[in-house]
């Protein structure tokens, strides 16, 4: 066994010393202005590389190295980045993630840039991309891909609950989720993943209500929440929706017993992959509204790290990924829809029927409340709309509870 | 545990290896759930209820997963971590030794700080953890992912048992052969804690193959992934992927399944043969 | 003389690589997390420090009126008190199984009884969502059989952590049972001998011989699967996030939660100092009533 330990012992100086070797020589090379170093998510991270060539094609001397970093551990990895001041030159950020960095200073501002990059004025992109550009005044990131919660519905089944095309009011939604769930033991109207945190802020939004952070007001104890909470959790109540978990979703799409449900436009390949039998007897459809039919922003921005040394070539980068030309690619690429107004004119939107309804619901889509509290504050309200639907509590007194606890955590 | 001779011997026999047979197969049904998903398309990973054997088998998810990643580059850095662990293997029974057999001035005490860092959840020292790296200048270094996991309280607690058991007669009479201190550790107390050895050796392995956190945190640079690291790129913001995922993972435990057959014989063998006690 | 000196010196060489290691990468770690645990750090703070502040007490006070967190002491306790004993009782058990035969299919079944704790933490999650599922779950689709209704395994808070527990007992299994594999290959033939002759049957057998000379792994398995459960966190933290209502939230998941979800990472360090007491008190009194049983 010592023998053992004492070879591997060798082998291991002997590759970590030619390691060593071949990192100290990828320093030399590196860390210069002509180097561009690009963090990105998962998938992709991966696929980026795809992109980057052209763009050091089209910029003779120039190097993106893209580094991909896994969805899961990222937030791990950008504190670290934070903590030591040692961050990429550019990062992407999920949306939610975006005042929470900002807040904290680790994006840079850009607004002194923007006269000399009128690509990235925030009228080019759909008004919610834009919301998240700016914290307070500053302009922290350049809307890279969006995405949107919208309708899944089967149409077969919706047709012979007598709904030829998706319910457009909440009362048809509600409606059509009952006659549904009175199929028979099993059956349910609509799925509504509540661990999804922005999904009862998309039924306030639809409900009229705005949150009011110039003032520091949340809103949370007026008539339009309280009324979106109520129609949140009446589908719960009246067993249209499944408090327990059930089913994987797809799986209860796809045998009927849970015909619509909420989700992004990831779910389309999904769908697609995971249930083929099901080819052209479901749609996505805008969001049922009331006062509006609201959805959320979601997707991804770029942003440059605070004390990135070579910010004028990360905008020249930043700049290429914002082509129309690129940002189609990329919808190539990796499926993710693109964030500009003018991208959505090309006819592979606009004449597909899915993307169309995307492109629709786009318009109408809002970013979650900017301030870095928010996920903390959506998670209470998950907590209390939970003890609602499967505790029994009482729906005011919980949201009166909540209103004072998220108030505070503004307030801190 | 007892010789068999008896009949009744024969049919205990029997039972307990039919119980063993039956709990083996119950306890190691997800693991191989785990393998044939591997090669089921992703419309049946997910299936409910799960199908244990593939109904249309495939190789893609393995295809997949081998175009794209960096296969080689990952494989060599997970390499070099597992060989550093075994050098970390050694220090721990170095300091295991040390505990268990030595009276010195401030035994307790420093055993008691050593054990006291596996009271923490390792989460809060990380960031200070990597502040630390970060003032030394080993970010983006080989060094910097392999260090701050190298030794391990566990690890070191565990062989300060298992050497205490050690006769301390047998120490001694080598001691008055003449023997120095660090040849009676590696040609004596090594030899008769095989078992332990293998034991560790099997921990370390796994932790070293799997190491996730640290080579992802220190890298600045793909280069310095893992396998880990690089197949949990392949998961989605969403979650989805699921059975390419477990081609990673019936990929990722096929080396572990093999470390654990060549080791296991060393803990059987046990002290007894080398006719000590 | 010198030669004295020199020797008295080897019990420092041996441990010194090990512990200098220790210092840097756990203890000043641990030492600076203790600071922080006085102080308002968030990732503001983490990004510029003159935004952090000293707060004295305030996170502690605050944690002991913090509802959920009193709660996840709850539930870790519960954790404990159940789950430690049945792990160390169940590898305990399949070691002695596993070690009574030593040919091949016994030495086969050595590495799957280890396989639970090297299965893949997805793999875990999809397969023992699927048992406990409430409507299309195996156990109750077994149970329906048995005409018993439907259990929500996960949906119920008590029932819930006995879900999880259940879980990690099942994942934890392996590598204790390893230990106690290699402790009994440790015991010699000749002590079962004697006991045989001396007229001891299988039960005297075990407690009078077996047990007093695994003491030393089972100091071990005891005090490290403490160690390990007071940090339960996995187990709730793929299968149910904390919920249902909080019942499965852990204190190693409250802090985790605090830290990393929300980056309160004063208000988490000093969550994770309260754990660390606690197990530090735990471990200290396993310790002590060791000491009455003659140690080395």
């Amino acid at each position: 066994m010592r023998k053992w330990l004492v070879l591997t012992f060798i082998v291991a100086l002997l590759a970590l010393s030619a390691c060593g070797n071949e990192e100290a020589a990828k320093k030399d090379s590196g860390n210069k202005d002509d180097e561009i170093t690009v963090w990105a998510m998962g998938e992709e991270g991966k696929l980026l590389k795809q992109l980057t060539d052209k763009f050091e094609k089209d910029n003779k001397g120039l190097k993106v190295d893209v580094q991909a970093i896994p969805w899961d551990s990222a937030h791990d990895k950008l504190l670290t980045a934070v903590a030591s001041g040692n961050g990429p030159d550019i990062l992407q950020l999920g949306t939610t993630w975006v005042p929470e960095f900002a807040e904290a200073g680790a994006l840079l501002d850009l607004t002194e840039y923007m006269e000399e990059h009128p690509e990235f004025a925030a009228e080019n992109y759909f008004d919610g991309a834009a919301e998240i550009m700016q914290y307070d005044d500053q302009i922290v990131g350049i809307p890279w891909y969006v995405d949107t919660r919208v309708l899944y519905y089967r149409t077969d089944i919706l047709e012979e609950a007598g709904y030829d095309k998706a319910p457009e009011t909440w009362e048809e939604l509600q409606d059509a989720a009952k006659k549904l769930a009175d199929r028979g033991e099993g059956h349910y109207g609509i799925d509504i993943d509540q661990n999804d945190q922005i999904m009862p802020f998309i039924f306030a939004w639809q409900n009229g209500y705005e949150a009011n952070l110039e003032e520091s007001k949340l809103n949370f104890d007026t008539p339009e929440f309280l009324g979106a909470m109520e129609y949140y959790t009446s589908f719960f109540k009246e067993g249209s929706s499944q408090v327990e978990q059930g089913e994987d979703i797809i799986q209860a799409f796809a045998n009927g017993k849970k015909p619509m449900f909420f989700s992004g436009p990831w779910m389309v390949n999904i769908i697609n992959e995971q249930a083929p039998d099901i080819e052209g007897k479901w749609a996505p459809a805008v969001m049922p509204g009331n006062e509006t039919n609201a959805s959320s922003m979601g997707g991804a921005t770029l942003s440059i790290f605070h004390n990135s040394e070579n910010v004028e070539n990360a905008l020249k980068f930043l700049s290429y990924m914002n082509e129309t030309e690129t940002q189609l690619e990329w919808l190539d690429i990796s499926n993710t829809l693109p964030s500009k107004l003018e991208s959505w004119e090309d006819p592979i939107l606009q004449d597909d029927p899915m993307y169309s309804v995307f492109g629709e619901q786009l318009k109408k889509a809002k970013a979650g409340l900017q301030t870095e509290q928010f996920e903390r504050i959506a998670q209470e309200l998950l907590s209390a709309l939970e003890r609602v639907n499967a505790g029994g509590a009482d729906l005011e007194k919980e949201i009166e509870q909540f209103n004072k606890t998220a108030q505070d955590l503004l307030e801190e | 545990m007892a010789s068999i001779h008896s009949t009744k011997g024969k049919t205990e026999k029997t039972l307990i290896t039919v119980l063993m047979i039956i709990g083996g197969i119950l306890v190691s049904i997800p693991f191989i759930w785990m393998i044939t998903s591997a090669f089921k398309p992703e419309s049946e990973a997910l299936r409910i209820p799960p199908t244990i054997l593939p109904e249309n088998p495939t190789l893609d998810n393995f295809k997949h997963l081998f175009t794209e990643l960096n296969f080689l580059v990952y494989l060599r850095n997970t390499l070099i971590i597992v060989a550093f662990s075994f050098v970390g293997l050694l220090f721990n029974g170095m300091a295991g030794y040390g505990f268990a057999k030595f009276a010195f001035k401030g035994r307790e005490k420093i055993f008691y700080l050593v054990l006291a860092t596996m009271m923490i959840p390792g989460q809060v020292t990380m960031i200070p953890v990597y502040l630390l790296l970060n003032g030394m200048g080993l970010t983006n270094t080989l060094p910097g992912i392999i260090l701050p996991g190298l030794v391990a309280a566990f690890s070191i607690f565990l062989f300060r048992q298992f050497m205490g058991t050690i006769p301390t007669d047998l120490i001694e009479a080598a001691r008055l052969d003449g023997a120095g201190e660090f040849y009676i550790f590696f040609r004596l107390i090594i030899p008769i804690a095989k078992p332990i050895f293998a034991v560790q050796g099997i921990l370390a392995f796994i932790g070293a193959w799997n190491s996730f956190l640290w080579p992802l945190i220190i890298a600045n640079d793909e280069s310095l992934y893992t396998l880990s690291v690089g197949l949990s790129l392949l998961q989605g913001q969403y979650g989805n992927n699921f059975a390419l995922q477990m081609a990673g993972a019936a990929f990722m435990v096929v080396p572990i399944i093999i470390i654990f057959a060549f080791f296991q014989k060393y803990i059987v063998e046990g002290f007894t043969m080398s006719g000590i006690k | 003389m010198f030669k004295q000196k020199f020797r008295n010196r080897h019990p420092y060489m041996f441990i010194a690589p090990a512990v200098t290691l220790l210092i840097i990468f756990s203890i000043i770690p641990i030492t600076i997390a203790f600071f922080i645990s006085f102080t308002d750090l968030d990732l503001k703070g983490l990004a510029n420090w003159s935004n952090i502040s000293w707060i004295g007490f305030d996170n502690y006070q605050n944690l002991f009126a913090d509802d959920t967190f009193i709660k996840s002491i709850f539930n870790t306790l519960f954790y404990v008190v159940i789950g430690v004993p049945l792990v160390i009782i169940c590898s305990l058990g399949i070691a002695l199984m596993l070690n009574y035969g030593s040919n091949k299919l016994f030495s086969m079944f050595r590495s799957v009884y280890y396989m639970p704790s090297i299965t893949n933490i997805i793999a875990v999650a999809v397969i023992w969502g699927y048992l406990y599922n409430t409507e299309y779950g195996l156990f109750n689709y077994i149970l329906s059989l048995l005409s018993v209704e439907n259990i929500p395994w996960l949906q119920e808070p008590t029932i819930a952590k006995i879900s999880l527990i259940i879980l990690a007992v099942w994942k934890g299994i392996g590598i204790n049972m390893i230990i106690f594999l290699a402790a009994l290959q440790g015991i010699p033939r000749a002590y079962y001998e004697a006991a045989k002759i001396d007229g001891a049957n299988r039960i005297q057998t075990f407690f009078n011989v077996t047990l007093p000379l695994l003491r030393y792994a089972t100091f071990f398995v005891t005090v490290t699967t403490l160690i390990g459960w007071m940090q339960f966190f996995e187990e709730p933290y793929v299968m149910t996030q904390g919920g249902p209502l909080d019942g499965t939230l852990s204190i190693a998941l409250f802090i985790y939660q605090e830290g990393f979800q929300f980056s309160e990472f004063g208000y988490a360090a000093a969550g994770s100092f309260v754990l660390f007491i606690m197990i530090i008190i735990i471990t200290l009194i396993q310790f002590k009533l060791r000491k009455s049983d003659t140690e080395y």
